[in-house]
């Protein structure tokens, strides 16, 4: 059992607990404050990106946001695109790291090329999946018609639903390693005597499986899920590269819009509001996550 | 930081942030940032959207020959992105690290950037070059409102001529290349089958699609904007080139409703359309990706909705211009004059030969010039554009009656027309609405 | 025989995923030592007619390519070290030490991410501008740092959280100081979840784009993926073949990187299990 140290030695203990955590906060708020402050701040003007100069409109940008088709359209593109990718990467990741946790030939290397989505740049690999994607000389269509799955080539990105599924799926095969890195590596010091153990109790490997291993990943996924989201959510290269939010704004996400005030139509104001806005619901999404995730860690 | 964020009146401006700054001693020099070094060594920063590894040797050829011939000067090349330029720009400009020369934007993006005060006027540079060596009216499309040439091109291009298979219209005994819509729409039904299709037009959202489009809409008689930069959309013009663009929908690829410029390219090179909409990028990829169809590919005009309507050609006239913020002006313009020397232009048009064609008209009449494998090959088809080019025409700048219009790089960049296009020829709505959707959606970015 | 059984049905399942995960690198690899007439051929071919490496070798001679590979490295080791050893002293604190606002104090380093890149990416440059820093890799360190720490400290406080204080609590009996536990035990069991938050920094290093875009501009300076991207990407043009062979050198020698780094620390994690 663990015994309390003396009250004076919590606090030099609590202390250098601070000074361990000081540069994390040091560098947070000497980069990004600053950069946060100023875009909720730009929002209540009407900017011109190049020269940032402009006047100030108040709520003008929020009441114009709210009004606008586009916004919502956007959000709820925004909703399908992070709830379906998010999904995938976590079934996806989960399952592949379970399979590369067994005895396989070459089985670092499996591990290693498995990540290759991740740290591929999104740019090129976007390029690479339009041009798979593509009718005429794409590989994947051709494919399917060979197999005789399909008589004519499949217009993935420029129809619906095709953009949003084509979307979600690359989404998903482009991320889904990090979940499988951490959850390997979560796997890796699960002790194998708590296996053994149930084993000898008479628990198969489904049993196993929902008894010791989901328990012990749960922290881990709580974070992944956390993490995940947030920046699916924000994901802007992926979908902007692959359908432009097209066709006709059916794929519009929010950090798309973000993308087109601020670049595209020279108004940082405006973009600004599309980013808070943003914020503002990622801020709720963590706050009620966080809660409910340690809430049940209590109970 | 309060500087910053402190209001003065009811506007701010980033440059009484950084007077605050300066005068607050926070400002300090940046090395290799440009300017003056302690020797006296001035460094030049050029920044521009085609850094091709065949382009950047030729700059470097340039480059040399500049800083041989003004010892003291340096000149440092540094490539943009050509899709992300507009962000990097913006924090250059925001924050007073400006290049000292820009290069290969559209003209429209440097009539934007004039109207609020970021770019020099380049009369004197254009003087320097000498005014009448350029092809007549060649500036015109950099003259902003107050008179004053915002900068000049620094190569022309025909962005969307007809490309054609010589070969395909023999097996459907087609004897003339189409001239009007109707002639290019039997053609492409003619040629089409055994897997190849008519034409790869873009109907994705994005700007290949808005760019086409206002082609097509000038080729209807109609044009975006009257002279007076007062919208007009709604118009017959409009509505018959929507029509036309939905006919041709049958004769592209299954693909071709997310089509930008790559895909519009890669299917007429790659042998996969019969006809084709670009520029002379063309050339230089069919011989080093195709060669067996090059010898049966030829260019003309797009063709028009009918034949008393002037045609009508995109050039976006990649630029040259310096920043008004820019250290050094004086150099920099020195440096500007020189990249259209022969000795240095030749070698830079012919690392996209075809593609990037002279501004010079004496440059296109050059036998040097001349002396390149795909110019000499295609001699017909280089004269052409050239003049197309020459006489080409962008959204800034629609006719020789028109205003520079400055806000024509949102609009653009806005995909209004693109996706105007799309509701009407994808989602089948009704082309009033849609184009007066798209009127109130221009008439707020004018405003804005 | 089962055991061996068993792993070989594990091994095709696994590897079936695997190579169909890598496809497109397979394609880009073969259409890398394609010539250029093969690019585009319909109907699309796997195999090449004809291999050449000419492509890899106008990338290595005629680009600046191997420039931007160093700029890369030293940008993603550099980062990675310093929000290691950041992100893992500052777990330790959150886990292991109490004072007040530790809480909230980790929930406000997630405000990192609460906003689109593309927002802060202007104030951000002006305010590196300011400091002198415009144009340089150490604007690039301190943003990636920036970017990087919240996710190091939320990852490494999951997994040291999971180890039990018994370890620590025995260290500390048998005389070692605070830090000494946290060096002794902490960390060896805490291994994974470095390796982890090791492996996301370099990779986000890496492949990061937007900041690297409007951060630096100097080719003697800028990292790979805007280098490389900025020389091949146009909107009208794209030079296929060259972009192919860059995106396979930047690939491969992570996986190689990466398998190493793999083998030798799956055996530390397999002896570092903790017995009951």
């Amino acid at each position: 059992m663990h015994s309390d140290p003396p009250p004076s030695l919590e606090k030099r203990y609590a202390r250098i607990g601070v000074v361990l955590i000081a540069p994390t906060v040091l560098v947070f708020c000497a980069v990004i404050l600053y950069p946060l402050i100023s875009a909720i701040y730009l929002s209540l003007f009407s900017i011109y990106t190049p020269t940032l100069a402009g006047e100030w409109v108040g709520v003008d940008n929020y009441t114009a946001l709210l009004a606008s088709g586009d916004f919502w359209n956007a959000a709820l593109n925004t909703l399908i695109w992070t709830v379906g990718t998010l999904m995938l990467q976590l079934v996806f990741g989960v399952a592949m790291a379970l399979l590369l946790n067994q005895s396989i030939v070459f089985q670092s290397l499996a591990r290693s090329l498995v990540l290759f989505p991740y740290f591929l740049s999104t740019v090129v690999a976007v390029l690479v999946w339009r041009w798979l994607f593509n009718d005429l000389y794409g590989i994947l269509n051709h494919v399917l018609l060979i197999a005789g799955l399909i008589d004519a080539p499949v217009n993935w990105l420029g129809q619906m639903p095709n953009a949003m599924i084509s979307i979600i799926l690359v989404g998903a095969w482009k991320y889904f390693p990090f979940v499988v890195i951490v959850v390997l590596a979560r796997l890796q010091s699960i002790p194998e005597q708590l296996y053994e153990a149930a084993t000898i109790d008479g628990a198969g490997p489904f049993q196993r499986f929902t008894d010791i291993t989901l328990p012990q990943l749960r922290d881990v996924l709580v974070v992944v899920v956390l993490l995940r989201a947030i920046w699916d959510f924000k994901e802007f290269d992926l979908i902007y590269l692959m359908t432009g939010g097209g066709p006709v704004r059916a794929t519009q996400t929010l950090s798309l819009l973000v993308y087109e005030e601020a670049f595209r139509l020279n108004r940082m104001g405006m973009a600004s509001t599309y980013a808070v806005a943003m914020m503002l619901v990622l801020l709720g999404f963590t706050l009620v996550y966080l809660r409910q995730t340690n809430r049940l860690e209590e109970g | 930081m309060t500087d910053w964020l402190s209001i003065e009146g009811r506007s701010i401006t980033r440059r009484d942030a950084l007077k605050h700054l300066a005068a607050a001693g926070l400002a300090t020099a940046v090395g290799g940032c440009g300017g003056t070094d302690e020797d006296g060594t001035i460094t030049l920063r050029w920044w521009s959207t085609q850094g091709a590894p065949a382009q950047r040797a030729a700059y470097r050829t340039q480059i040399d020959l500049f800083e041989a011939a003004h010892p003291g000067v340096r000149v440092v090349f540094e490539a943009m992105s050509d899709e992300g330029y507009a962000t990097q720009l913006a924090a250059a400009f925001a924050s007073g690290e400006v290049p000292h020369l820009i290069t290969h934007m559209p003209s429209f993006a440097v009539q934007g950037y004039y109207a609020h005060g970021l770019i020099e006027p380049f009369d004197d540079v254009i003087e320097a070059i000498g005014a009448d060596e350029f092809y007549p009216g060649a500036n015109d499309v950099y003259r902003a409102a107050d008179g004053r040439y915002v900068g000049t091109s620094i190569g022309n291009t025909a962005a969307d001529m007809l490309w054609i298979r010589r070969d395909l219209m023999e097996r459907a005994e087609i004897e003339a290349i189409p001239e009007t819509w109707d002639e290019l729409r039997a053609a492409c039904r003619a040629m089409q089958g055994g897997g190849i299709y008519g034409a790869p037009l873009p109907y994705g959202l994005n700007s290949a699609n808005s760019l086409t489009f206002i082609g097509f809409i000038h080729r209807a008689g109609g044009s975006v904007f009257t002279p007076d930069l007062e919208i007009a959309l709604d118009q017959q013009a409009t509505y018959d080139a929507l029509e036309f663009y939905r006919s041709m929908l049958e004769l592209c690829p299954p693909g071709a409703t997310g089509y930008s410029w790559g895909e519009m390219l890669t299917s007429f090179v790659s042998g996969a359309t019969a006809t084709g909409l670009y520029a002379g990028r063309v050339l230089a990829n069919v011989a080093a990706q195709n060669p067996q169809i090059a010898d049966s590919i030829t260019c003309a005009l797009y063709p028009r909705m009918s034949r008393d309507i002037p045609a009508w050609t995109y050039n976006d006239f990649p630029c040259v211009c310096i920043p008004s913020a820019a250290s050094n002006k004086a150099e920099a313009k020195l440096f500007a004059a020189s990249l259209f020397d022969p000795a240095g232009y030749i070698p830079q048009l012919h690392a996209a030969p075809g593609h990037v064609l002279p501004v010079l008209e004496t440059v296109a009449e050059n036998p040097a010039y001349r002396d390149n494998e795909i110019i000499d090959r295609y001699p017909q088809e280089i004269d052409l554009m050239a003049s197309a080019a020459a006489q080409g025409y962008n959204l800034g700048f629609e006719t020789t009656a028109h205003q520079p219009n400055t806000k024509a790089g949102e609009i653009i960049a806005s995909n209004a027309i693109a996706e105007m296009v799309q509701r009407v020829v994808l989602n089948d709505e009704n082309p009033q609405a849609a184009v007066g959707n798209t009127v109130t959606r221009l008439e707020e970015i004018m405003r804005s | 025989m089962n055991a061996s059984r068993a792993r070989m049905i594990w091994s095709v399942v696994t590897w079936t995923i695997v190579l169909a995960v890598v496809f497109p690198l397979i394609w880009m690899i073969v259409t890398s030592v394609k010539p250029q007439s093969e690019l585009f051929s319909i109907p699309p071919t796997l195999m090449p007619e004809t291999i050449t490496f000419e492509h890899y070798r106008r990338l290595l001679t005629d680009t600046p390519f191997l420039q931007y590979f160093r700029n890369s490295m030293i940008l993603a080791v550099t980062t990675t070290v310093v929000v290691v050893v950041l992100g893992t002293l500052g777990a330790y604190s959150l886990v292991r030490f109490k004072y007040r606002g530790r809480e909230t104090l980790a929930t406000l380093v997630l405000f990192t991410y609460l906003m689109p890149s593309v927002v802060l990416v202007i104030p951000l440059y002006l305010m590196m501008a300011k400091l002198g820093l415009a144009n340089t890799l150490a604007s690039l360190v301190i943003a990636y740092t920036t970017f990087a720490l919240p996710y190091a400290l939320w990852l490494l406080r999951s997994f040291m959280s999971s180890i039990p204080v018994d370890l620590e609590s025995a260290a500390l009996v048998d005389g070692a100081g605070r830090m000494g536990a946290f060096v002794d035990v902490v960390l060896p069991q805490a291994l994974p979840g470095i390796v982890s938050t090791a492996l996301f920094t370099f990779i986000l290093c890496w492949n990061e784009y937007l900041f690297a875009l409007v951060l630096v501009n100097s080719d003697s300076v800028r990292p790979l993926t805007a280098g490389t991207m900025n020389m091949l990407i146009t909107s009208f043009n794209i030079d296929w073949s060259l972009l192919m062979a860059a995106s396979v050198m930047m690939s491969l020698p992570l996986i190689v990187i990466f398998t190493f780094l793999q083998g030798t620390l799956t055996k530390g994690f397999g002896a570092g299990a903790v017995k009951g």
